[in-house]
């Protein structure tokens, strides 16, 4: 069956795939989103929403900085609400050995321009009064805050319609080939020309881009949160500790999410995850430790979610070697934080231009590439 | 403690209690556990306050303490006050309970986790003053009190019933019964009910005292609204096949519309169910209760609304099952033994029938929900609001969640997900269950509790993340 030709064909539906098929849209293309499920089901829908610059990777600090500008004018540019409130946010040290972590990583991350400063337990509780009586030192950020993900997926899902993106829930894409004037997408129904793909495929960008051939490693985290009843305020900032191991928010209803990347358990290949009972109780007693009025609310949802990570743990953003007109996007730690820009860079690119900042090219990753551990980056 | 076990049975009702004893009698190393504070469950709960024990012995509590004596001498380590909110196959199980969090494992668990009551949502059901019929069973024969001076009592099927006769015997007289039922339909329950000759008797006797308190009894009726925001000041009852709307004067109400299994713990493991009109969606398993998980045993309510006499059989074939795939009995043995308890849920397989169908879901009610009414009242949800997730493309509980919080509170959507289904099927033609994927905890539970004592060293901090 002969389908559509499209400019640019997105496959995978998450915050990733939303963005750049929205700002390609915008810059005149015409696109077409093809997503397995309902739009950010996965990551992007089921994340614990930290818009934090104390969590993200030093290398990805330019990224978040302008991604967080963003996310606070979201009504400016994706045109409906995700629930992002701008707040301070705390960073925690309650060990000899949390406080050289805090400080190396503040200055790491100060230096790639977050505005990140050493402050003493008093200052601390003039920020966020309720934290427990055992902090030694902590780092307080200016620019911090929270989306609400599960609203993510509606408020993409009216964006993209209004730009005129085609989109195609429930539509899994069983391969992808190179073809005259571009690449020839395949789903159970019908087969799709486009002259450009980009993959968005979250965890599963490794089996997507094995379709052209080309073997990119992808590490899957399985990352928990939980989340309690609503409680009286408890706090105002977002809440961490120095390992990056916890993040604490509570949202103006009043729930408050904890999270921090512990794990739960499961598998890309059978899509399932499940919370861990010690994961669960760890990140409890991290949490009532942090902020020990927590002790009286009651967690009523665990849930978890598939993280993705490259070799060296930074994103897996640009061209895809030896296809041109295919791109990937995807394995950004902090990646629901940095979504918006890293889309709109990659959307510059793929619409011709020089994109804003530099993209993170995965020719690194690729098994001939000399280990990207020893290298510079890019 | 004692964390590893044979055999673990979830829920002291009816059903988990018989399960226990059978299993514990057989010689598994049984642990029975359960959120209470003393084995019954809902049916047989055990009386906490001195009016309650003073209220005398019925046939409910008689059939609570002899499970309670029994259990006390089977053998089996009873958990009380001490919640599962969280399993996995193989199985462990967490537990939150007076000592903190901690973990049971067993080759083999029976499920036993009983019902929750499900009510039809109306304008003003949430409003302060209205409770499950559930609820003030659970009341009566707790406390043996009833809130309210000027009640009615609003639903359908034996609950109902019984909740009225039984508020009469506590001198609480209710000012009208509204029965979505009519005499019609009790009429063909009768044969039915005839086959728990006792059930039947005692039934009788709630009609018989509701008929000589001389209640006013409105048949095919149901509540079209509540009088009042923060109290209940009245209520608006209409005819099910049009009519003149009548208010009566109440400060308290009553009403329920049936029972759905509490199936949490069944969906979190993954065990397979399928959807009964009369049962609820009603667990998979064989005539010795297995499900589809093996290793894991359904009965009672939980597994599909049965009753509490049915639920009392299933469990001891469920404990009997359970043993006997351990090598603690041999077939014959288990022949034997299985016998009696098989007999006793064929016979009341009718029974159970036409109970249900007096409570069945009232779709058509659902089908009518106003847009204003409130849907989810954890998160003060409407139909409207529901609808129009629906209209945004929302194809599943979970998403339609996302879209606007229904199910999100600390109910869990226990409260609200059934008649959410129905609408979205209805409104959709999607099929199938629907709901959110299950997750633990299945309770809330409280940090305080959860976390224990413990050191800041001890806890299992991960590598840090990469900077
Ligand atoms: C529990 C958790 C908490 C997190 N907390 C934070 C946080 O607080 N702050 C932060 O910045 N980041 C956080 N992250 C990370 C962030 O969520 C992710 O980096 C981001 O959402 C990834 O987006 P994505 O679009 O790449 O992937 P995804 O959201 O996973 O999207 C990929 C999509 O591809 C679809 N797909 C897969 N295969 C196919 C196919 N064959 N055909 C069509 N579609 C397909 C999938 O269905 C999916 O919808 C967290 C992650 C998790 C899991
Ligand atoms: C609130 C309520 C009141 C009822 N009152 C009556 C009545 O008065 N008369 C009547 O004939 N029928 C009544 N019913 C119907 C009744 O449920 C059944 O007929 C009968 O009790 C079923 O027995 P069971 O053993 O299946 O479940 P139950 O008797 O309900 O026992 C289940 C037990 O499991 C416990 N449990 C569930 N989940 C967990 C968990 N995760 N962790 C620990 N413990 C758990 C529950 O607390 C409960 O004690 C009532 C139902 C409800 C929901």
């Amino acid at each position: 069956m002969k389908g559509r030709h499209y400019d640019l064909a997105v496959i995978g539906g998450g915050i990733h795939g939303g963005s750049v098929a929205l700002f390609a849209a915008r810059g005149g293309m015409d696109v077409i989103l093809l997503e397995r499920g309902a739009l950010a089901r996965e990551a992007s829908g089921s994340n614990a929403g930290t818009l934090t610059m104390q969590m993200t990777r030093a290398a990805l600090i330019p990224y978040a900085l302008k991604a967080h500008e963003m996310w606070v004018k979201a009504p400016d540019w994706l045109g409906h609400d995700v629930g992002v409130v701008a707040c301070d946010g705390l960073s925690l040290a309650f060990t000899e050995a949390e406080e050289r972590l805090l400080t190396e990583r503040a200055e790491a991350r100060s230096a790639a321009g977050a505005p990140i400063r050493l402050v003493t337990p008093d200052e601390a509780r003039g920020i966020e009064p309720g934290i427990g009586p055992g902090v030694r030192m902590a780092s307080h950020c200016p620019i911090d805050g929270y989306a609400n993900a599960y609203l993510t997926g509606l408020a993409y899902r009216r964006a993209l319609r209004e730009a005129g993106v085609r989109i195609r829930e429930y539509t899994p894409v069983t391969g992808v080939r190179d073809a005259a004037g571009g690449f020839e997408i395949n789903t159970a129904s019908e087969t799709i020309h486009a002259a450009q793909v980009v993959f968005t495929g979250g965890v599963w960008i490794e089996p997507m881009l094995a379709w052209l051939g080309v073997h990119l490693p992808i590490r899957t985290l399985v990352n928990q949160l939980s989340v309690t009843e609503r409680m009286a305020p408890v706090m105002r900032t977002v809440l961490g500790i120095a390992s990056g191991l916890l993040s604490l928010k509570q949202f103006p209803h009043g729930t408050v999410v904890i999270g921090g990347g512990w794990q739960g358990e499961g598998t890309r290949e059978t899509g399932r995850h499940v919370t861990t009972h010690d994961s669960t109780v760890g990140n409890a007693r991290l949490a009532v430790h942090a902020l020990p009025a927590l002790a009286n609310g009651r967690i009523v949802r665990s849930w978890t979610g598939f993280e993705a990570e490259t070799a060296d743990a930074l994103p897996a953003v640009g061209p895809v070697p030896g296809h041109p007109g295919a791109w990937v996007s995807g394995s950004v730690h902090s990646g629901y934080t940095s979504a918006p820009y890293i889309g709109r860079c990659l959307a510059q690119a793929i619409l011709g231009a020089e994109p804003e900042m530099p993209l993170f090219p995965i020719d690194r990753l690729l098994p001939d590439a000399p280990d990207p551990r020893n290298g510079p980056l890019p | 403690m004692r964390t590893a076990f044979d055999l673990v049975v979830v829920g002291a009702g009816p059903a988990g209690g018989e399960a226990a004893i059978a299993a514990a009698r057989a010689g598994l190393a049984t642990c029975l556990v359960d959120e209470g504070p003393a084995p019954g469950g809902q049916v047989w709960r055990a009386p906490r306050t001195a009016s309650a024990r003073g209220s005398g012995p019925d046939a409910d509590r008689r059939g609570g303490d002899d499970l309670r004596a029994r259990l006390a001498a089977s053998g089996a380590t009873i958990l009380q006050g001490a919640q599962v909110w969280d399993a996995r196959p193989g199985f462990t199980l967490s537990i939150v309970g007076p000592d903190g969090a901690s973990l049971l494992s067993a080759p083999r668990v029976v499920l036993a986790t009983g019902a929750t009551e499900h009510v039809a949502p109306f304008p003003g059901w949430t409003v302060p003053g209205v409770f499950g019929l559930a609820a003030a069973t659970t009341l009566m024969k707790s406390q043996g009190t009833l809130p309210g001076r000027r009640i009615a009592v609003a639903g359908q099927g034996p609950l109902l019933v019984a909740v009225a006769s039984k508020a009469i015997a506590l001198g609480l007289r209710p000012v009208v019964v509204i029965d979505r039922n009519g005499i019609r339909d009790w009429s063909r329950a009768a044969p039915g009910f005839a086959r728990d000759p006792a059930a039947m008797a005692r039934g009788l006797g709630w009609i018989g005292r509701l008929a000589a308190a001389r209640v006013p009894y409105r048949a095919r009726s149901e509540i079209v609204g509540v009088d009042g925001t923060d109290t209940v000041r009245g209520i608006v009852v209409r005819p099910l096949d049009g009519g003149a709307e009548r208010r009566f004067d109440v400060d308290t109400l009553y009403v329920g519309d049936g029972l759905a299994p509490a199936d949490e713990l069944l969906r979190l493991l993954g065990a397979a169910q399928e959807s009964d009109p009369l049962q609820g969606p009603r667990a998979v398993c064989d005539a010795d209760r297995r499900s589809s998980v093996p290793g894991l045993y359904v009965a009672g309510d939980g597994a599909g609304i049965r009753g509490a006499q049915s639920a009392a059989a299933a469990g001891r074939i469920a404990g009997l099952a359970a043993a006997r795939d351990h090598g603690a009995l041999t077939d014959p043995a288990f022949d034997a033994a299985s016998r009696a308890p098989r007999r006793k849920l064929w016979r009341l397989a009718r029974f159970a029938d036409a109970s249900c169908r007096l409570m069945r879901m009232p779709e058509a009610s659902l089908d009518r929900i106003a847009d204003q009414t409130i849907l989810c009242r954890c998160e003060d949800v409407t139909a409207g609001e529901f609808r129009a997730a629906i209209a945004d493309g929302a194809r599943d509980l979970g998403q339609a969640k996302h879209f606007t919080r229904l199910g999100m509170g600390p109910c869990q959507g226990r409260m609200c997900l059934h008649a959410a289904a129905h609408l979205m099927r209805r409104e959709t033609g999607a099929l199938g269950d629907l709901r959110p994927t299950p997750r633990a905890p299945v309770r809330p539970v409280e940090l305080g509790a959860l976390i224990g004592t413990y050191d800041y060293d001890d806890i299992p901090v991960p590598k840090a993340a990469p900077l």
